[in-house]
């Protein structure tokens, strides 16, 4: 091979070659480094996690542990289980956060598809508010959002919806809940990127624009269905903040993690101001976190090839 | 139903009437909602920045002050400005770090190699966990005792290696400069490689984009890698570029554990209404002027292929 390229070649074209070999050779190597290295610093917290979760809390103060737990146990599994108390809390959650998400992404799609598929009067106009969407942190909406459920509706019909359910799935079957703008920008782009031919087809067939939507387009959108659903189960769990601004008492999960610290001292020590040192705590903590994340990381184990070949295929940034 | 039939039936609209009255359709839900739960809000927060607001049972009286509240915001409260300048400036320098960091990660996950499905899974872990208290408690923020990822985690660096490292260099008195230098970037990697998942994903999906004529053009020329990304990656990703740019800038300034925000939590407690709007409005100015202006001036860098 080298003997045969060299000949039409001229010096340059040969140290160009062979800078290029050496190069191909090192940097798989620089490659691996540098992902392992930084693989390291995102999976750090889970292994750090796993590792805590199933340790006894002297373990927190022998300097020898620093990965291998010296005592095995269950128990702090057990109580922080017992602490969140877990089947109700992931029923609520279920029932809220997930159900939101599920409703919210056939909204965004829908909306996503109006904007990209059809020409109307101020739409330009209507787009710019989904931009605002994006823009306007939650924050800015969540106190006059909050008085407008508090007395819900006009003059002396107004009911208090405070506390139901109805505080999410309202804006989730609007298309307005957490993040909906980006969800209907994704659908929106998405739906751009499929031929026209698909509805001209079924619009010649005799098929109405919604059974198109439903039997055309839903079936050929199966990738951006996929990523935004995971996006979207993943925000509403994730979510403290909206749901702790219209719920005095509900119990989601993330909710029940950032309330561990009392909780688990009210049922482990009795009080409040139980006297446990803060490295001590950090067990329970993190089996709390593990606790929380993982659904969400067996959803994504399952999700994840398919998610990602659907970020590239999906056309998002078409 | 019978409503839709009777308004078809009398003038026989054209197919682009008829189309324009079904998009109408399909965002009508979207409408309702977005008044209801969007712009009736938005403004009210804007009327409130502008009067002191007492509500008691869901009765809101409202009591016209001017530009009282945003003057107390500014002036008065003892921690919003100091609060403010914080979040600027670690917006500032973080999210130049985030978009060419993703960037490079997402240039190294395009290549072809041996174990890169897992690699991208580890690499979109963040999304998952990044938004939530999972994510405040591993980075140590919510936790008022114990520092538990974070600190654990640059312990574990900056006194092992940094530290050790920073010592070989003080020996030969360049400590000073790069001191701070690297145990800022110790100290940050773990935030910024956790805020990087989005823009990763984004860039992957932009570097999808490059046609492989420009790919075989470039090896037949004889570009090197180095070449190669500044005359043929660059350029197709950098519309996006500027995407990820406003998706940081957004991301970290609406970010509930930023310092702003919490004072903004801390202060609804206190249910001082007005004084919040107020804040939440000036904050909000801040976000739109600087998504502005990054648009403005990266509009004329940037190359677009069509249009």
């Amino acid at each position: 091979m080298a003997e045969n390229t060299s000949q039409g070649l001229s010096k340059e074209e040969i140290g160009y070659l062979r800078r290029k070999k050496a190069a191909e050779k090192i940097f798989p190597f620089f490659r691996f480094i540098i992902l392992f290295g930084l693989g390291f610093v995102i999976l750090y917290p889970l292994i750090y996690m796993i590792s805590c979760t199933f340790r006894e809390r002297g373990d927190m103060n022998d300097p020898t542990v620093m990965w291998i737990p010296r005592n095995f146990t269950l128990n702090v599994l057990k109580e922080t289980l017992d602490a969140m108390d877990f089947p109700n809390t992931l029923i609520t959650t279920l029932m809220l956060n997930v159900g939101c998400a599920f409703v919210q992404v056939i909204s965004c799609a829908v909306t996503g598809y109006g904007f990209a598929r059809f020409k109307f009067r101020g739409q330009k106009l209507l787009f710019s508010i989904v931009i605002m969407m994006i823009l306007v942190p939650p924050q800015v909406i969540a106190l006059p959002l909050y008085s407008q459920f508090r007395s819900f509706g006009i003059g002396s019909l107004s009911v208090n919806l405070i506390d139901t359910a109805f505080t999410m799935y309202l804006p989730a079957i609007t298309a307005n809940g957490i993040r909906a703008g980006l969800m209907i920008l994704i659908f929106r782009q998405f739906f751009k990127g499929l031929p026209r031919e698909l509805e001209d087809a079924a619009y010649i067939d005799g098929c109405g624009p919604f059974r198109t939507f439903l039997q055309v387009m839903v079936p050929n959108a199966a990738a951006a269905f996929l990523t935004v659903f995971l996006f979207s189960v993943v925000w509403y769990w994730n979510d403290y903040y909206v749901s702790a601004s219209f719920f005095t008492d509900t119990r989601t999960i993330s909710l029940m993690l950032r309330n561990l610290d009392t909780e688990l001292k009210q049922r482990l020590f009795d009080t409040v101001s139980a006297d446990i040192s803060p490295r001590e705590q950090i067990v329970w903590k993190e089996a709390g976190c593990l606790i929380s994340i993982t659904p969400l990381l067996i959803l994504y184990i399952f999700l994840q090839k398919h998610f990602i070949e659907g970020i590239e295929r999906s056309g998002i940034v078409g | 139903m019978s409503k839709k039939k009777d308004e078809k039936r009398p003038p026989r609209l054209s197919y682009e009437k008829r189309k324009s009255l079904y998009g109408y359709g399909f965002i009508s839900l979207w409408l309702v909602g977005t008044v209801c739960f969007f712009l009736v809000p938005l403004l009210t927060s804007f009327i409130w920045s502008f009067c002191d607001v007492t509500i008691d049972t869901g009765n809101s009286s409202l009591k016209w002050v001017g530009l009282e509240n945003f003057e107390h915001s500014l002036t008065t409260d003892p921690k919003y400005t100091e609060c403010l300048k914080e979040t600027l400036i670690e917006t500032l320098w973080k999210t130049p770090l985030i978009v060419i960091f993703s960037l490079f990660i997402a240039v190294i996950l395009n290549q072809k190699f041996k174990g890169r499905a897992l690699a991208r899974a580890v690499f979109f872990l963040p999304v998952i966990i990044a938004t939530g208290p999972v994510y405040a408690i591993i980075s140590g923020d919510i936790s008022s005792t114990g520092n538990i990822g974070a600190a654990q985690f640059s312990t574990m660096f900056s006194t092992n290696m940094v530290g050790e490292l920073l010592q070989f260099l003080g020996i030969y008195g360049l400590s000073d400069n790069m001191e701070t230098m690297i145990s800022a970037i110790s100290d940050n990697i773990f935030s910024i490689v956790w805020a990087s998942g989005i823009q990763i994903l984004l860039f992957l999906a932009a570097l999808q984009t490059i046609p492989s004529s420009a790919r075989e053009a470039a090896q037949l020329e004889g570009a090197t890698a180095w070449e190669y990304f500044w005359k043929i990656t660059f350029p197709y990703v950098s519309p996006f570029i500027l995407v990820n740019f406003i998706f940081t800038v957004i991301d970290s300034f609406t970010n509930p554990t930023n310092p702003v925000m919490k004072r903004i939590l801390a202060l609804r407690d206190d249910w001082q209404f007005g004084v919040i709007s107020s804040m939440a409005w000036l904050y909000f100015g801040i976000i739109i002027t600087a998504i502005g202006i990054i648009t403005f001036a990266a509009n004329k860098m940037i190359y677009y292929e069509t249009e």
